[in-house]
């Protein structure tokens, strides 16, 4: 009995959480010069200096995941917080019976275990590992190809071009930044840094603001799509927001119905509607100028033009060639009646 | 029990003390772990203001609802319950309460069971332009132009776009193999945007009126929008070992309150030299008349699609993967008092498309994979042809797409990875056989295009080489080259040979070189650093039947990233990217275009936790566009005017934040963002002169745009 008192004594003295709770960069030295007080709880949670054996990991509890004691006996609270985190995501709901352990995606990691980490895990989800992305993506896809929007990601683009889910994925974090609209673009841009430029132009969909995300747009996942395309097209894909250019038309414009993108760069332009070139440019890289002459600006000398014809600048400035041709999307009027619909004036 | 006491050596109170202070310990752990685990809440409440005004604010205030007001409330939650007997989540969150572009959104779901989610979201578009206008009911579908008798006294109008969208959906796990999703989206537009309608005399239009008796203008007018637009989708997903089958219905619906626009012109207008166009006697009469011709705008129109896509696992290593989808679109607004031709009421458009996709990938050696695919792509117009316009007919858009890959990728020694691949694609257009039917009509039924093509052929090659050097270096080297080309052009004018040998021709017809060459190098030279180098070159090299037209276009890029940690608190990001594009353009009437584009892009970034209770974070990034329009006239005669300047946008932006935490479920937020924009663009004035439309409407933008936004919210969180 006075032993055990003395014990309890000794766990009141040292194991307060200024012992027990400590940084996990002491964790290292922490571990090699275990104190008393340390060897006293792991009576109740043994954490071994050795390799843990296997009545050692039966001692242990659970921390978040069903079965995760394997792996938390030492990346615990105290060694590694952020990896616990995983506890306030999906995957984290032990009463669904889908949901992971440690090793569904790490592996067994025998030897890591046995080695007390001096070995890596069986499969480790780092930039450098040496794990194929094909292996990594497929303890993900084990159970996320049953989502349809992952049904096309074999043969993809991403996926042929070997990059892992755990490239875009934050799995052990509260706020994965790719699935947050608002954040999702900065994940893009580790390799899309071109688009990242363009965002910031002064026409752009309102991806800096967070109110669009790349994946309004792109299915990264893999789609039947150009592009990895939410829709199986481009325009498709547009309508869904910007559904009045659908049309059909009376008068309809070839490279409209053939690719919104043809003209636009939705990335971002410093042209007028997200336009990859600013008029009259874009449109005479398929049509004649109108005028002998070259484009030139208010306040300029005025080139010499035909009676009656519009001055160069009009055909420059304002909204240059749609200053006329407006309806440059499609004209559903039906009329025959000057100025003829039929070239999209009206 | 005193002698008790005495044998121990403590006292009751003492071991009372001993026993909790043993066990607390392992309540703090499990309160630390319940912390670690548990999602949390949060509830944001602050205030935010900006300097200047709303022209300081255009660019800014674009999309991030803080353009028109000077303060506003900053109000944010995100309550998130869990069940974890269950699995049964909760969330509701609003973020943006305070602004015009909210967002509402509640949800429930018992994980692997089923969920449900309602959404509301506001968004408006806030032009960064301003109108200077004499314009009587802007932005309604009978506005009445009225000149200005100088530039910049009317009325400034600032067009806006408001979106409001209601999204609901739910999913349901049938049985551990059967899934079913539902979703519905509806989204009020309302608001305008930037349109007008011009008339200049032109042979193709005004064929029977002499130019001397038309004269032309233009006036600028805000189209009203007022429209809905809806989304519905039923899908059923199956899952076994080896197939994963999805097969659904997808319907969207475009419906527009406006029909059209009917601009009045009250009062003369004004010619672009200043002086009065009298609207009461010929020509300007007649030109008026055109002018207030009811402009159609969008049509209601819809479309239904059945689709059906999956994968299947022929062996463990093999898998393909499909889809078809057959959609049908029609368009059957009323034209309404538009002017159809007798006996014509709508255009009873219809477009009906099958898409076929399949996809196969295998690994027939540990060290090679390979994958092959292929889409077949028909849309087929079938609008019925009407006499639109005297001897025109509406244009049909008709097209089959043909698409595939093929692609070998082989671990070779020394970490070396090979990919080899082949792409082609081929797009058959049937409009050109439409409009052979109205060819050799004078003048041209597609004005002013040259010729078009039914047939263009694209087959590509690409190879790429990476190697993983080492633990802390990946390098990748690629190249692709592609040929595009196609059948016979159909010229619009056959007869014309001169002009023909001259004409442009449509871009996306053109055949086309393509050479591109990539570089990109990750590496790590110290754990806390990590880099990334990119270098990317290309080439496109047109051709047609004449030496006109698009000629050439390039782009290169290249940019360096940075990532370092210095310490557990404090982490250092940073780029710097440069990309230029040119474009070559020669013009029939013997001007050439040599457009550039140069885009040089850096960023900083910090984040760090200089004290416990002290997290700060910094970004500062800029950017400058410069667009060059350098024009030459082929006789070598100098350019009109000088040509055109270089377009320049420029924007540096600091944003900053600051977190103190006052408790532990307690921090103040600070933001602070200054940004400085500069535009200069000929687009709707140059060298201090506006661009003026006939009724001295003009159009501006505040070239320089600096302010500074501060922000402070109470943040308090909670599990």
């Amino acid at each position: 009995m006075r032993l055990f008192f003395k014990a309890l004594i000794f766990c009141a003295i040292f194991g307060s959480p200024m012992f027990v709770t400590h940084s996990s960069a002491a964790d290292d030295a922490t571990e090699a010069a275990a104190t008393p007080a340390d060897t006293l709880i792991e009576v109740a949670a043994p954490v071994e200096a050795a390799a843990p054996t296997e009545s050692a990991q039966t001692l242990s509890k659970d921390l978040v995941l069903r079965g995760d004691a394997r792996c938390t006996q030492c990346h615990d609270e105290s060694d590694s917080p952020q990896l616990l985190a995983i506890g306030k995501t999906l995957h984290g709901v032990t009463a669904d019976v889908r949901t992971p352990t440690c090793t569904s995606c790490h592996g067994d990691s025998d030897k890591h275990v046995n080695n007390t980490g001096q070995v890596k895990p069986d499969r480790t989800f780092g930039k450098y590992s040496a794990t194929p992305p094909a292996e990594l993506n497929a303890a993900c896809l084990s159970c996320h190809q049953k989502d349809a929007n992952r049904h096309l990601w074999m043969g993809s683009i991403h996926e042929s071009r070997g990059v892992a889910c755990s490239s875009c994925h934050q799995i052990h974090a509260e706020h994965d930044k790719v699935r947050d609209r608002r954040t999702q673009a900065d994940v893009c841009f580790t390799c899309h840094k071109e688009q990242r430029a363009q965002i910031n132009r002064l026409s752009h969909h309102p991806i800096p603001e967070g109110k669009m995300g790349c994946s309004d747009c792109h299915n990264t996942h893999g789609s039947a799509g150009p592009k990895l395309m939410n829709r199986d097209s481009v325009n498709e894909t547009c309508y869904t927001c910007h559904m009045e250019k659908r049309g059909p038309f009376a008068h309809n414009h070839d490279p409209v119905t053939e690719d919104c993108s043809i003209c636009h760069n939705p990335h971002g332009t410093t042209a007028e509607s997200m336009l990859k070139m600013r008029p009259p440019f874009l449109c005479q890289t398929c049509h004649t100028p109108h005028l002998p002459i070259q484009s030139s600006l208010t306040g300029q000398s005025p080139p010499s033009s035909s009676p009656g014809w519009w001055s160069s600048p009009a055909i420059t400035q304002g909204r240059s060639c749609l200053n006329c041709h407006t309806q440059v999307h499609g004209s559903n009027n039906p009329s025959a009646a000057n100025p003829a619909p039929q070239n999209l004036f009206r | 029990m005193k002698t008790t006491k005495m044998q121990f050596g403590f006292s009751q109170k003492l071991l009372t003390l001993a026993v909790i202070a043993a066990f607390a310990p392992a309540h703090a752990e499990e309160a630390e772990v319940a912390q670690l685990v548990r999602p949390e809440s949060y509830v944001s409440a602050g205030l935010g203001a900006a300097t200047g005004d709303t022209n300081d604010r255009a660019i800014f205030g674009q999309y991030n609802g803080l353009r028109e007001n000077d303060s506003n409330l900053l109000l944010e939650f995100n309550f998130i319950k869990r069940d974890d007997t269950k699995g049964l989540w909760t969330n509701a969150e609003g973020h943006n309460l305070g602004l015009d572009n909210r967002e509402l959104g509640f949800s429930q779901q018992k994980q692997g069971d089923w969920k449900y989610f309602v959404g509301y979201t506001e968004m408006v578009r806030h032009d960064p332009r301003t109108i200077n206008t004499g314009l009587q009911n802007a932005e309604t579908t009978t506005p009445v132009v009225m000149s200005l008798v100088t530039p910049g006294t009317g009325t400034d109008v600032n067009l806006k776009i408001k979106r409001k969208a209601l999204s609901a959906g739910a999913e349901k796990w049938l049985t551990p193999n059967l899934m079913f999703v539902v979703s519905a989206k509806n989204e009020d537009r309302k608001g305008a945007r930037l349109s007008g309608t011009g008339v200049a005399c032109m042979p193709a239009v005004f064929s029977s009126i002499p130019c001397s008796s038309l004269g032309a203008a233009m006036l600028l007018l805000p189209e009203p929008i007022d429209s809905k637009t809806k989304q519905f989708e039923l899908k059923l997903n199956y899952s076994d070992e080896k197939l994963m089958l999805s097969g659904g219905y997808y319907g969207s619906f475009f419906n527009n309150t406006n029909r059209s626009m009917n601009p009045q012109v009250s009062g003369n207008l004004v010619n672009p030299d200043g002086t009065t166009l009298d609207t009461t006697t010929t020509p300007g009469s007649t030109l008026v008349g055109y002018l207030q011709q009811p402009m159609a705008l969008a049509p209601d129109n819809q479309a239904h699609q059945l689709y059906v896509s999956g994968t299947y696992a022929v062996t463990p290593k093999t898998r393909t993967t499909f889809k078809y989808a057959y959609t049908h679109a029609t368009q059957n607004e009323d034209f309404g008092s538009l002017g159809a031709p007798a006996g014509v009421s709508n255009l009873g458009g219809v477009l009906d498309s099958n898409l076929v996709q399949l996809g196969l990938t295998a690994r027939p050696m540990e060290k090679l994979s390979m994958l092959g695919s292929l889409r077949y792509e028909d849309k087929a117009d079938k609008t019925p042809l009407a006499l639109y316009n005297g001897a025109y007919t509406n244009d049909l858009t008709s097209s089959r797409k043909l698409g595939g890959k093929l692609e070998a990728n082989y671990r070779l020694p020394d970490n070396y990875q090979a990919t080899l691949g082949i792409d082609y694609a081929s797009v058959h257009r049937d409009n050109p056989v439409t409009t052979a039917d109205i060819m050799n009509i004078t003048p041209p039924a597609i004005s002013p295009l040259t010729g078009l093509r039914e047939d263009t052929n694209e087959l590509g090659y690409r190879a790429e080489l990476r190697r993983s050097m080492s633990e802390t270096i990946n390098a990748a080297l690629s190249y692709e080259h592609s040929k595009r080309d196609g059948g016979s052009w159909l010229i619009i004018e056959p007869n014309n040979t001169a002009s023909n040998a001259v004409g442009t021709y449509p871009m996306t017809m053109l055949d086309r070189k393509r050479d591109k060459v990539k570089v990109s190098i990750d590496w790590t030279p110290i754990e806390k650093l990590s880099l990334q180098f990119m270098l990317e070159d290309g080439k496109d090299k047109y051709s047609a039947p004449s030496d006109k037209g698009l000629r050439d276009t390039g782009m290169s890029s290249y940019g360096v990233d940075a990532a370092l940690i210095l310490s557990e608190s404090w982490k250092l990001t940073g780029y710097l990217n440069q990309n230029t594009q040119t474009v070559h353009v020669d013009h029939n009437v013997g001007y050439m275009a040599e457009l550039e584009n140069i885009n040089t892009s850096l960023g900083l970034g910090v984040i760090g936790k200089p004290l416990s209770k002290i997290e700060i974070g910094g970004d500062l990034s800029y950017l400058n566009d410069d667009n060059r329009y350098q024009q030459s006239m082929a006789t070598g005669a100098p350019i009109v005017g000088g040509g055109l300047p270089d377009v320049t946008y420029r924007v540096t932006r600091l944003k900053l934040y600051g977190e103190y935490a006052l408790e532990k479920s307690a921090v103040i937020h600070a933001d602070m963002v200054y940004q400085s924009a500069k535009i200069n663009e000929w687009t709707w004035g140059n060298n201090g002169i506006p661009f003026t439309y006939s009724d001295n409407a003009t159009v501006s933008m505040q070239q320089n745009q600096n302010l500074t936004f501060l922000g402070f919210s109470y943040v308090y969180k909670f599990r």
